[in-house]
């Protein structure tokens, strides 16, 4: 059982019998101690797309769907194709990319999902590494990390990072929380 | 929806909050709207605070209108003598869990077998916070069970579930606000003197502050007679102590310098509001008091439930942001400044003096916001939402 705030985009769950992809989850802490998770969802079996609210500490059974290491090849209004080893090619709808859509390169390995025989997602590593396009400059005397600024990659993702980092460094991102981790060597 | 059923279930987390809202809005659909309402409460020595007609010793009793049961929200399946009463009395029309506390699975269960399904709602905190707009009404069907429950945020746009409200709320108020002999009356029932020429009179309700001492010292050293209507409860011991005492109780009289306090017992909530009409700043704390303080439309500082990772600051700002809109700036930032300070962030020696000078502007501007947010009542809404899901 996974519950609500370990969810994330491209987990599939199971809701009262239903198999359903998440496609994008937003957290947000409501009072005192309680937080609430708005999630975009579809229905593998309808397509159909929902909008669903959850307490953070709601318990779902995780749906594990099998998986094939493949790498990126090209986009294909509306899909995005994939290919593994053996140059079979896999195709995901745009909608069922989530945040995979923030670091997605040409041939770049990842994992895509399987339910029924059908790619419904695509997975990333935990951790990858991109180069900043745009970012503002450092804010002199600041060294600590701990001020931040937004800086952009080169898929026009925008995300928040130390205020010593440049336009050219190369970042760690951790995917799964699409945050900043460190400068990369 | 006159002639149905409401069970509201409130799990006390916090002595006063979540049970003050749940009492309020029971009360609110019992005798405004003639629903047949259930309160169960996990904390009946609470709750007696604010209703003093209730026998905390009693698992069942009928108070004002509402029936309340005792339950027990630390276990997900109740006793069972809470259980059975909750058998005996079937699921009801209307299911309103507050603040997401987890309701007794046999009663999930027993919601789900149901037909027709009752309408379920989670009543969720307050909160000024943009992202409310985008949750609220929001279906969360149950992972196992055939059950949808919908989310229902209170809130301060026409986006959400708005705040609660009683009918002659607005109006009771204006009648008390302008009748100097019921005032005079008022402060006579709590034992507390007349004004002095000059005076600010201030009720302070919050949880234990860092800034408190600091701000006793500006209002002893001030040049303006203070008096502060302390009620018991967690900071008395800071204000005991700033007095040179080790605790203090209802009754207690104390003075320095310019400043005077006089604590008073643990008032009901209908008492409480006139504190707030009859006085000319409020602190308040937590949820239900920061509302009544809106209502009141007396120039209010804010001591937000604190969030151990600071996330309550936001929070903090997201309803200055709102509750400031309109004024000059340097009026806006007097107000944010001094809720800040409050909430553990600035000089409060510095950001007293500029808010109080303020005071009138804020008590026209404090009447005006609580006209705008009056045409967005929480009850109403929230029975308009059972009628289209129902």
């Amino acid at each position: 059982m996974k519950t609500a705030q370990e969810l994330r985009a491209g987990n599939v769950i199971n809701v009262s019998g239903e198999p359903m992809v998440i496609l994008k989850a937003e957290y947000s802490r409501s009072g005192r101690n309680g937080s609430v998770v708005k999630m975009k969802m579809k229905n593998l079996l309808t397509s159909s797309a929902k909008e669903w609210v959850y307490a953070a500490d709601d318990k779902f059974e995780q749906i594990i769907l099998d998986r094939k290491e493949v790498t990126y090849s090209y986009f294909a209004d509306p899909m995005y194709v994939f290919m593994d080893g053996e140059y079979n090619q896999y195709e995901i709808e745009a909608e069922c990319m989530g945040d995979a859509l923030n670091y997605i390169e040409d041939g770049m390995p990842c994992e895509v999902v399987f339910y029924n025989d059908k790619a419904i997602s695509v997975e990333l590593p935990n951790t990858i590494v991109r180069q900043v396009i745009y970012t503002e400059p450092a804010v002199r005397g600041d060294t600590s990390g701990k001020v931040m600024k937004p800086a952009k990659l080169n898929t026009g993702f925008e995300l928040p990072v130390s205020a010593f980092i440049e336009i050219g460094d190369k970042i760690e991102i951790d995917t799964r929380t699409n945050e900043f981790k460190k400068r990369a060597n | 929806m006159r002639n149905n059923s409401c069970d509201i279930f409130c799990a006390v987390v916090d002595n006063y909050g979540d049970i003050g809202v749940c009492w309020r809005l029971a009360r609110q659909l019992a005798n405004e709207h003639g629903v047949s309402v259930r309160l169960w409460v996990d904390d009946l020595r609470s709750f007696g605070k604010l209703c003093l007609e209730l026998d905390a010793e009693l698992d069942e009793q009928r108070c004002r209108g509402v029936e309340v049961l005792k339950w027990d929200a630390d276990s997900f399946s109740p006793h069972p003598q809470p259980l059975s009463r909750l058998r005996a009395r079937g699921v009801a029309d209307l299911v309103i869990e507050a603040f997401a506390c987890r309701l007794p699975q046999s009663y999930v269960e027993a919601m789900a077998a149901r037909e027709p399904k009752p309408v379920w709602l989670n009543l969720e905190y307050l909160s000024a916070e943009e992202w409310v707009e985008g949750c609220h009404k929001l279906a969360s069907p149950h992972p196992t069970l055939p059950l949808t429950k919908y989310f229902f945020f209170p809130g301060f746009t026409e986006k959400t579930g708005g705040l609660l409200l009683e009918r002659d709320l607005l109006e009771r108020r204006d009648a008390f606000q302008s009748d100097g002999l019921a005032q005079e009356k008022y402060w006579r029932s709590l034992g507390v003197p007349e004004r002095v020429a000059g005076e600010l009179r201030v009720s302070m309700f919050s949880y234990e502050n860092e800034a408190m001492e600091e701000l006793l010292r500006v209002w002893a050293r001030g040049t303006q007679p203070v008096t502060t209507l302390l009620p018991e409860g967690r900071s008395l011991p800071q204000v005991a102590a700033f007095f040179g005492h080790a605790a203090g109780q209802a009754g207690d009289t104390w003075q320095r310098g310019k400043l005077r306090v006089h604590v008073l017992p643990f008032v009901e909530q209908e008492c409480y509001d006139e504190l707030l009409w009859a006085c000319d700043v409020n602190f308040v704390r937590g949820e239900d008091s920061c509302v009544r303080a809106q209502w009141a439309a007396k120039p209010f500082i804010w001591h937000i439930y604190p969030q151990h990772d600071g996330v309550h600051l936001e929070k903090l700002e997201a309803l200055r942001v709102r509750y400031t809109e309109g004024l000059q700036s340097e009026i806006a930032q007097a107000v944010g400044d001094l809720w800040l300070a409050w909430n553990g962030g600035q000089d409060i020696a510095l950001a007293w003096p500029r808010f109080v000078t303020q005071c009138e502007v804020l008590k026209a501007h404090g009447a005006e916001w609580a006209r705008r947010l009056a045409a967005n009542n929480l009850a109403l809404n929230l029975l308009d939402f059972y009628r289209q899901l129902a």
